[in-house]
C-alpha cells in the first residue's frame, strides 16, 4: 500500500521534472506557426529543422553563443588556475600568519558590500562594458578555495621534498607536481565554474552595453519578453516564415540546456561531495 | 629575571617566525595576490557601504565614497516614506517565509520517499532526473514558465481549456495573485532534488542494524521512518535549517528571490513581485540613485546578519549544535 503510493508519487515527480525538457525538445522541432495551435504533446505535429536553421544562421544568436562559449571556457580555465594557485599558497601546514589569512578569506565569504558598491568598484576598474567583467570578478571562488586547500593538504609531502632537492621553485612545483596529481579536483572546479559562467545572466544584462558582448542568456531573456506579447507571435505566424519568436525561444533554450546535459554525467560524478562540503561551509 | 627569560624567548620566537616566513616566501607571495584580489573585489565594496550615509555621485569613483558629504539617515527615511515601501517589504517577507515553509521540508520528504525505494535502478533514475533542473539557468526556467503557463502558448492553459476546466486562460504569469505561488513552485521544481542529496547522504549513514532491530520489535514502515530515519538525520536538518533561516531574505536555501522576482516579475504583477533587492537594483543601476539603493540594500543585509546569528544561537541552545 505505502509502496504503491510511494512509487506512484515518485513517478509523478519524475514526469513533472523530465517532461518540460522533452516538451521543449519536440517544440523546437515543430514548425513555429503549428506550435502556436497547440496539440503536439508527445511528438512534433509538423516536423521541421527550420528553427535550428534560423537560429544558426542569425548573426546575433551566433555572437551570443560565441560569447557564452568563450566566457565559459576562459572563465573556467582562469578561475581554476587562479583559485588553485592561491589555495596552494594557503595549504602549507606551518604557514606563518595562517589564521589571519583564513579570517580574511572567510570574512569575505560571509559578508559582502552589496551590489551597488560592487558596481562602483567594477566601474572604477574600467571593467564595465568589457569582456573582462565576465572573467576577472569570477577568478577567485572562495568556496572552491577552501575545498582546494583541504585537497592540497592531503598530497604527500615527499612529492614536494624531492622536487625541492632538485632545486625547483614553488611555481614549478605547483605546475609540474601539484596540478597533475589534482586532476579530480581541477575537473570538479572546471565543471562547476563552467556551468556557473554558462548560466550567468545578470552581469550580461547590467554590466555590459556593447551588443557584441551579449550572452546567450541575455538574448534568451530578450526573446522571452518579446514573445510574451501575443501580437508578436501571432504576427510572425501569419507571415511567410514558419519560425516564430516563440519557436526560436524554445530552440535557444534547447541550445542552452544541451551542453549541460552533455557534461551531466561528469558533474554527477563529483557533485555529491561538493554539496556536502558546501552545506557546511556556505 | 623572569621578564628577561620571556623577552629572550620572544626574541627566539620572532627570529624563527621570520626564518619560517623567509623560507615560505613564495607561498606567501601567492597568498598576497589572493588577498589583494579580495581587497579589491570583496573588501572595497564593504567600505562602499558608507555611500548609503552620504550624498554620493558615481562620477567621483571610489574616492568619492570617502570624500562625499555625509547625509546621515536621509536615504533610509526616504525609503521608509516611499509609497511602495509597504508592498516591497510585505513581498520580501512573504516570499521568503513561504519559500522556507515549503522548500525546507520538501527535500526531506523527497529524500525519505527515495530512501524507501528498494528498486535501485528506479531510485537512481528518479534521483538523477530530479537534480537536473539545479544546473540550468534561471533564464531557462523563465522560458519554461512561459512555455507552460503563458496565456496564449502555455501548455497548461491549452490543456485546461481543451478539457473545458476553464473558460479563459489563467493569467499565471501576469496576475498578481499568482506570483507567490509561481515563485515557490518553480523554486521547488528547480532545487528540491538537489537539496535531497544531502539528506539522502545523511540517511545512508544510519546503521542498518537499527532498522532490523525495529522490524523484529514489530515497528511498521512509518514507525521506522519516524523513530529511526528522522532522528538519524536530525543533525543535518538542524544545520540546513540554520542556513535556511540565515538566508531567508534571499529565498532560503534555494536563494532565488532576486532571480525570480527580477525575471518573472513584470508590470502586471509588480505589486506582488517587487522585493527589496529588485527595487534597490532598479533605483540604483537603472535610475542611477546609488546612495539610495545602497541604503536599501544595507537594510536587508543587516536583517540577514541578525537572522543568521540569532538562528545559530537558538539552534545551539536547543540542540547543542550550531554552525559557529
Amino acid at each position: 500500500m505505502i509502496d504503491t503510493a510511494n512509487y506512484g508519487l515518485l513517478l509523478v515527480i519524475l514526469f513533472v521534472t523530465a517532461y518540460p525538457f522533452y516538451y521543449l525538445l519536440i517544440t523546437s522541432f515543430n514548425s513555429g506557426s503549428d506550435a502556436l495551435l497547440g496539440g503536439a504533446y508527445f511528438w512534433p505535429s509538423d516536423f521541421t529543422l527550420e528553427n535550428y536553421k534560423t537560429f544558426f544562421n542569425d548573426r546575433k544568436w551566433l555572437i551570443a553563443l560565441g560569447v557564452s562559449v568563450m566566457r565559459t571556457v576562459i572563465g573556467a580555465a582562469t578561475g581554476v588556475l587562479f583559485t588553485s594557485l592561491i589555495a596552494y599558497g594557503l595549504s602549507g601546514k606551518d604557514l606563518v600568519f595562517r589564521n589571519f589569512y583564513f579570517v580574511v578569506v572567510i570574512f569575505a565569504m560571509y559578508f559582502s558590500g552589496g551590489l551597488i558598491p560592487y558596481y562602483v568598484v567594477l566601474r572604477s576598474l574600467g571593467l564595465l562594458n568589457s569582456f573582462g567583467v565576465y572573467i576577472i570578478p569570477a577568478m577567485l571562488n572562495t568556496f572552491f578555495l577552501l575545498i582546494a586547500i583541504s585537497f592540497f593538504r592531503e598530497i604527500p609531502n615527499d612529492l614536494k621534498e624531492s622536487a625541492y632537492i632538485d632545486g625547483a621553485n614553488e611555481l614549478t612545483i605547483f605546475y609540474k607536481i601539484i596540478l597533475p596529481v589534482s586532476k579530480p579536483l581541477l575537473a570538479t572546479m572546471a565543471l562547476f565554474m563552467g556551468v556557473g559562467q554558462w548560466n550567468s545572466w545578470l552581469d550580461a544584462a547590467y554590466f555590459v552595453r556593447d551588443e557584441n558582448l551579449r550572452t546567450l542568456t541575455y538574448r534568451m531573456i530578450e526573446i522571452i519578453n518579446k514573445s510574451q506579447i501575443p501580437r508578436e507571435s501571432i504576427a510572425a505566424a501569419a507571415g511567410a516564415s514558419n519560425v516564430t519568436s516563440y519557436s526560436l525561444q524554445v530552440t535557444a533554450m534547447i541550445v542552452s540546456i544541451a551542453p549541460i546535459i552533455c557534461v551531466y554525467p561528469f558533474l554527477q560524478k563529483y557533485f555529491v561531495k561538493g554539496i556536502m562540503l558546501g552545506s557546511v561551509k556556505e | 629575571m623572569e621578564a628577561e627569560t620571556i623577552k629572550a624567548e620572544m626574541a627566539i620566537n620572532r627570529s624563527s617566525v621570520w626564518k619560517r616566513f623567509k623560507k615560505q616566501r613564495s607561498a606567501h607571495f601567492f597568498v598576497w595576490i589572493g588577498l589583494m584580489y579580495l581587497f579589491v573585489f570583496a573588501y572595497t565594496p564593504m567600505f562602499g557601504i558608507l555611500m548609503a550615509f552620504k550624498d554620493y555621485s558615481i562620477v567621483t569613483g571610489i574616492k568619492g565614497i570617502f570624500t562625499s558629504e555625509w547625509v546621515g539617515f536621509r536615504y533610509f527615511i526616504e525609503f521608509y516614506n516611499e509609497y511602495k515601501f509597504y508592498n516591497i517589504v510585505r513581498n520580501t517577507l512573504a516570499l521568503s517565509f513561504l519559500k522556507v515553509v515549503f522548500t525546507f521540508p520538501v527535500p526531506i520528504l523527497f529524500a525519505i520517499m527515495l530512501n524507501e525505494v528498494k528498486h535501485l535502478p528506479f531510485k537512481r533514475v528518479v534521483q538523477t532526473v530530479s537534480y537536473l533542473p539545479h544546473f540550468i539557468s534561471w533564464v531557462v526556467v523563465l522560458g519554461l514558465a512561459f512555455t507552460f503557463f503563458s496565456s496564449h502558448v502555455g501548455l497548461v492553459n491549452q490543456v485546461l481549456l481543451a478539457w473545458g476546466w476553464i473558460e479563459d486562460p489563467l493569467p499565471i504569469l501576469t496576475g498578481s495573485s499568482y506570483f507567490w505561488g509561481l515563485a515557490v513552485g518553480s523554486a521547488m521544481w528547480k532545487e528540491a532534488g538537489w537539496w535531497a542529496i544531502i539528506f539522502l547522504a545523511a540517511m545512508a549513514g544510519i546503521n542498518p542494524a537499527l532498522y532490523e532491530a525495529a522490524q523484529i520489535d514489530g515497528a511498521g514502515r512509518l514507525a521506522r521512518i519516524w523513530h529511526i530515519t528522522l532522528p538519524g538525520i536530525k543533525g543535518t536538518v538542524v544545520v540546513v535549517l540554520i542556513l535556511t533561516i540565515g538566508s531567508i531574505l534571499g529565498g532560503g536555501l534555494v536563494g532565488s528571490n532576486f532571480e525570480q522576482a527580477y525575471l518573472m516579475g513584470n508590470a502586471n504583477n509588480n505589486d506582488t513581485s517587487e522585493i527589496v533587492q529588485t527595487y534597490a537594483f532598479k533605483v540604483g543601476l537603472a535610475q542611477g540613485r546609488y546612495s539610495y539603493a545602497a541604503a536599501i540594500d544595507l537594510v536587508q543585509s543587516i536583517i540577514s546578519v541578525i537572522l543568521i546569528f540569532s538562528s545559530n544561537y537558538i539552534a545551539k541552545r536547543f540542540s547543542g549544535s550550531g554552525l559557529f
